[in-house]
């Protein structure tokens, strides 16, 4: 009955203070997916150089590191990392914790995020390296070059660019799975619609503008990820549009 | 100028790829390996340069050992070319990065030093127009001639050619092979593996045969040509 009677009322995506709200949580969505990114880029990229060295200590300490965050629900080690991980602080650095940082959440979210992403781009920086040759490597050690030298000029760039096209999709991944923080009370987009919606009861138009909002970024994400791939394209060699 | 000392390699404890392989090669000289595949021609070629950890045995290049723990393997590369069957150049860089990449980050040369060098490089190997083209847009001849020049930028002593034909078509091997015989006029130290008995006999000081991880024979191309006619090495081509 209650559906049937439901009257639309799209002012509440900018009635004083909804308006206000959403704003900030689609602020707070870039926020942690940005920051997620970021860290899942540095800390993948490393993990997943340290699976291929040919150092028997690196290559257990990453594949170790993709077991455990890849393994596991990323629901899980959100809450790990906002209910747990304090714990295991000594307890000034806890009080300091809760002194200091207010918004715990939106931190723990951050880590959940990039780490958990991280594990993921590891994978795919891993599946990149070992896409090129053996030989490209030997050519490369054969001028003389160091390790660090032939992974930096060779390797690297040529991996990078093999792997643009799975990055995106992982990089729209980050951003989409910044909604699970609201189960530890971050206050993002999806949790702000469902906020608004407890006051209003108008949580059609909230969710739909948050599904908006999401469509919008992605949009974004594609497009920009798509000029990258083609600013890098290596003439010759990447099929042409 | 290489020194190869009851030398064995073994892939994963159970293969042997090189079975108390012993050779010298002297400064100048141009050397042919074949055999088989998988009888341990590149392997060996590689412990030259250091790419392969043979466990046994000692290879000194230019009087330095190159599996002793103090030797600086970076250093000693830096003074081999290498050439290798599927050209391996950098897909995303133009063929002049290519060549001075290198001599730019291990000679530690100036940018223009470089260029220029490599010119004369391309000059030399009948491309120079191709300086600023990416490697997907060259055809096998001339990348493997850019791979050729992309070698000499670092002005080896000694140059190993692993299979430089082998993926070429047959009109664009010749272009390959003409350099190569440049080269080894000139009086370059080489190493090459490969199937190109015309070169092999024409080129070559000595021509060795490796079967089953072994080095079964060594001759002279004119050696080779009249055993053809009898046993010996031409068993190989035989495939018994």
């Amino acid at each position: 009955m209650g559906i049937l009677n439901y009257t639309f009322d799209w002012s509440v995506l900018w009635r004083d203070p909804y308006g206000g709200m959403l704003v900030k949580g689609i602020l707070t969505t870039l926020q942690l997916s940005l920051l997620a990114w970021l860290i899942a880029l540095v800390l993948g990229l490393a993990v997943g150089l340290c699976r291929v060295l040919p150092l028997r200590f690196t290559r257990l300490v990453g594949g170790a590191y993709v077991q455990v965050f890849r393994n596991t629900p990323l629901l899980v080690q959100l809450f790990f990392w906002y209910f747990a991980a304090p714990l295991l602080l000594p307890k000034p650095a806890q009080a300091w914790l809760y002194d200091n940082v207010p918004n715990y959440a939106f931190w723990a979210g951050v880590v959940a995020l990039g780490t958990y992403t991280a594990s993921r781009v590891a994978e795919q920086f891993r599946a990149g390296l070992m896409a090129i040759p053996r030989d490209q490597y030997r050519a490369a050690y054969a001028t003389g070059l160091t390790t660090v030298q032939v992974y930096r000029y060779v390797i690297a760039p040529f991996a990078l660019r093999l792997i643009l096209p799975p990055f995106t999709t992982e990089f729209l991944t980050c951003f989409k799975n910044s909604a699970l923080a609201m189960t530890i009370g971050v206050m993002e987009v999806t949790h702000t619609a469902y906020y608004i919606d407890s006051f209003t009861w108008h949580g059609l138009e909230t969710t739909t503008a948050a599904s908006a909002v999401y469509l919008c970024i992605a949009a974004c994400i594609t497009a920009g990820m798509a000029f990258t791939e083609k600013r890098v394209r290596i003439p010759g060699m990447i099929v042409r549009r | 100028m290489i020194q190869i000392q009851h030398v064995s390699l073994w892939y994963d404890k159970t293969h042997k790829a090189l079975d108390d392989v012993s050779e010298s090669i002297r400064r100048g000289q141009t050397v042919v390996i074949c055999g088989p595949s998988g009888s341990g021609k590149s392997s060996l070629l590689r412990c030259i340069n250091g790419l392969e950890r043979f466990q046994e045995g000692r290879v000194v290049v230019d009087g330095v050992s190159v599996r002793q723990p103090g030797t600086d393997i970076h250093k000693l590369r830096a003074e081999i070319g290498m050439v290798f069957q599927h050209f391996e150049l950098y897909p995303h860089m133009t063929v002049m990065q290519n060549i001075t990449l290198a001599p730019m980050r291990v000679r530690k040369m100036s940018r223009a030093v470089a260029e220029k060098k490599a010119m004369a490089l391309l000059e030399r190997v009948g491309i120079p127009e191709k300086a600023s083209r990416f490697p997907e847009e060259l055809s096998g001849g001339q990348k493997q001639r850019v791979a050729i020049a992309r070698a000499l930028a670092m002005e080896p002593k000694i140059m190993l050619f692993d299979e430089p034909t082998s993926a070429l078509d047959p009109e664009m091997i010749k272009e390959v092979l003409d350099v190569m015989t440049d080269l080894a006029r000139e009086g370059m130290t080489m190493v090459v593996v490969t199937h190109e008995m015309g070169f092999a006999r024409g080129v070559a000081d000595r021509i060795v045969f490796m079967s089953q991880a072994k080095i079964v024979e060594t001759g002279t191309g004119s050696d080779f040509s009249s055993a053809r006619k009898t046993k010996g090495p031409a068993s190989f081509w035989n495939g018994s």
